[in-house]
């Protein structure tokens, strides 16, 4: 079936799943999705390079949201409420939100560690959007 | 500096208007601001206006739609968006007319219609090579509410906040409210009514979120020297106002993005633009926030009153449940939070809002504020939050 990104050039499956930001060469600050440009107003050299962010994070928040967003997010029905998570990369010193997958809310526990899969979001006209979603890391 | 003046306010009352135009209800305000300040909508020598997005095209030039309305005069008009940070950046815009000397008498006026439920999305070009990012938080799936809920629960880790602290800002907001005439919701709560209202974004439940409402504010500006040759009784002084956006290094994940930098790793302050807009403010009017005798500050959801309290300099961080539960933050407390009733009691009109703020502290400063009074209030500090770190805050003094 077609698969359509939901922000090209923001994640990767393949070897392994992961989210792609920019580096700057200059000051080494990451952004996601990845910029242009740096956007660290005090260095100005803004050599930004494509970068594969760490496959795992830390747990930094989360919220279930109860009522259905607006579109373009397409609901299923009946509605089910949908756990959105906040991860740390200490490496790259980011913060990244995305969908909760494959764990319940009950699972979570500020702090731990998660890991970047990538799912589908939702059946869209043209087949299935893909996109980024985190998951407490196997093992733990 | 030229010294500005407020000389005369508007207020239309808040709600759902499905049979008046925001047209309507905006040039009722306009008016009323003008006849307040004993003047007539000809003495009006400049206009700035919310830009409300949700009116389309003609909303984006509101301040034209309503001058055309009220009789063209020929003035300047500018209409300004800066998200639900709009009525304060239009106070700044008029302020700086005002004491650059370029005008003597500009009127402020914020007319706004929401759609219910969460804020949309608005439309975008189809062809651009990369979707907003606005477009793609709503794939993912989350709702401006969801931003300050991912807040309020790193909030509940650091600091041990509870649910009931959350429904304790909505109980005291709902009880000012319901002192003031032009509140959209005019009930009194109790905790148990709030903890039993719907979980929309956990921990944050629907009576602890803001509503969209319709609403409309005005606000004539005037120089001193205006001021005083109108001889305007009970002239309020507009003692401050800045406008600031957010800088590099903030923690915050912000409406509509995806991402900041990590708590771990920041090297400016969460919510800066709001941080550096009450200071920036503060020490344009060479006061602080021991001064002010109350404020009306963003009460989009129970989180942000919470937060605010600390970003604006009233407490230490992780303090601000401590004044809640001490009484310091009702009427009749030691600094009296949001005595309108707040936008919880209100909803939010994103152009309208900030506007709303400057006329519940004219009444305030004025003496005239009924139920709802603020005793002997000389001073004080209004502020505003606006998506994507826009942020402005207003000192007002007798």
């Amino acid at each position: 079936m077609n698969t359509t990104p939901v922000l090209k050039g923001a994640f990767i499956s393949d070897p392994e799943p992961a989210l792609v930001g920019s580096r700057c060469r200059s000051c080494e600050t990451v952004a996601f999705p990845p910029s242009f440009t740096c956007p660290n107003p005090r260095c100005f050299q803004k050599d930004v390079i494509s970068a594969t962010l760490s496959r795992t994070g830390r747990l930094a928040s989360w919220t279930t949201v109860h009522f259905p967003p607006p579109p373009p997010f397409v609901a299923p029905d009946p509605f089910e409420p949908i756990t959105v998570v906040e991860v740390e990369f200490a490496s790259e010193g980011i913060q990244v939100v995305g969908p909760l997958a494959q764990a319940s809310v009950d699972q979570l526990r500020m702090g731990m560690p998660m890991e970047t899969v990538v799912e589908p979001y939702y059946r869209g006209e043209d087949g299935e959007v893909i996109g980024w979603k985190f998951r407490p890391l196997e093992g733990v | 500096m030229t010294e500005v003046m407020v000389a005369g306010v508007g207020l239309h009352p808040w709600g759902k208007f499905p049979h008046k135009s925001w047209v309507e209800m905006g040039a009722e305000v306009a008016l009323e601001a003008v006849k307040d300040a004993g003047m007539e909508w000809t003495d009006v020598e400049a206009m700035v206006s919310g830009a409300m997005q949700w009116g389309g095209s003609t909303g984006m030039r509101s301040g034209n739609t309503i001058s055309a309305a009220l009789g063209e005069t020929g003035i300047p008009i500018a209409n300004i968006n800066n998200a639900c940070a709009s009525g304060g950046s239009l106070m700044r815009a008029a302020y700086a007319m005002i004491t650059s000397g370029m005008h003597e008498t500009v009127l402020v006026i914020g007319a706004d219609k929401s759609p219910k439920g969460y804020f949309p999305s608005v439309p975008v070009l189809a062809d651009e090579p990369h979707p907003p990012v606005d477009m793609v938080r709503w794939q993912v799936g989350i709702p401006n509410p969801a931003y300050w809920a991912l807040e309020m629960r790193k909030r509940m880790e650091a600091y041990g906040s509870t649910e009931e602290h959350l429904a304790k800002v909505k109980v005291k907001n709902s009880r000012h409210g319901s002192l003031n005439p032009y509140a959209r919701y005019r009930k009194a709560f109790t905790i148990e009514q709030v903890l039993a209202s719907p979980m929309v974004c956990d921990p944050l439940r629907l009576l602890e979120i803001c509503a969209t409402s319709d609403g409309a504010a005005a606000v004539l500006l005037v120089s001193g020297a205006k001021a005083r040759r109108l001889g305007v009784r009970q002239p309020v002084k507009v003692a401050a106002c800045s406008l600031a956006s957010g800088e590099f290094g903030d923690p915050t994940i912000r409406i509509p993005l995806l991402s900041a930098t990590s708590d771990d790793a920041a090297t400016a302050p969460l919510l800066s633009e709001s941080r550096l807009a009450a200071y920036v403010a503060y020490e344009q009017a060479g006061l602080g926030p021991e001064d002010m005798d109350f404020v009306e500050l963003p009460d989009n959801s129970s989180w942000h009153e919470l937060q605010y309290l600390e970003t604006m300099g009233f407490c230490d961080e992780g303090e601000a449940e401590e004044l809640l539960d001490k009484g310091a933050t009702t009427l009749g407390g030691e600094l009296p939070v949001c005595p309108s009733g707040g936008f919880s009691s209100f909803g939010e009109a994103t152009m309208a809002q900030g506007i709303l703020q400057i006329v519940e502290v004219t009444w305030q400063l004025r003496g005239t504020a009924g139920a709802r009074q603020v005793e002997g209030a000389q001073k004080a500090i209004t502020e505003v939050y606006g998506a994507q770190a826009n942020n402005s805050a207003c000192i007002l003094t007798t």
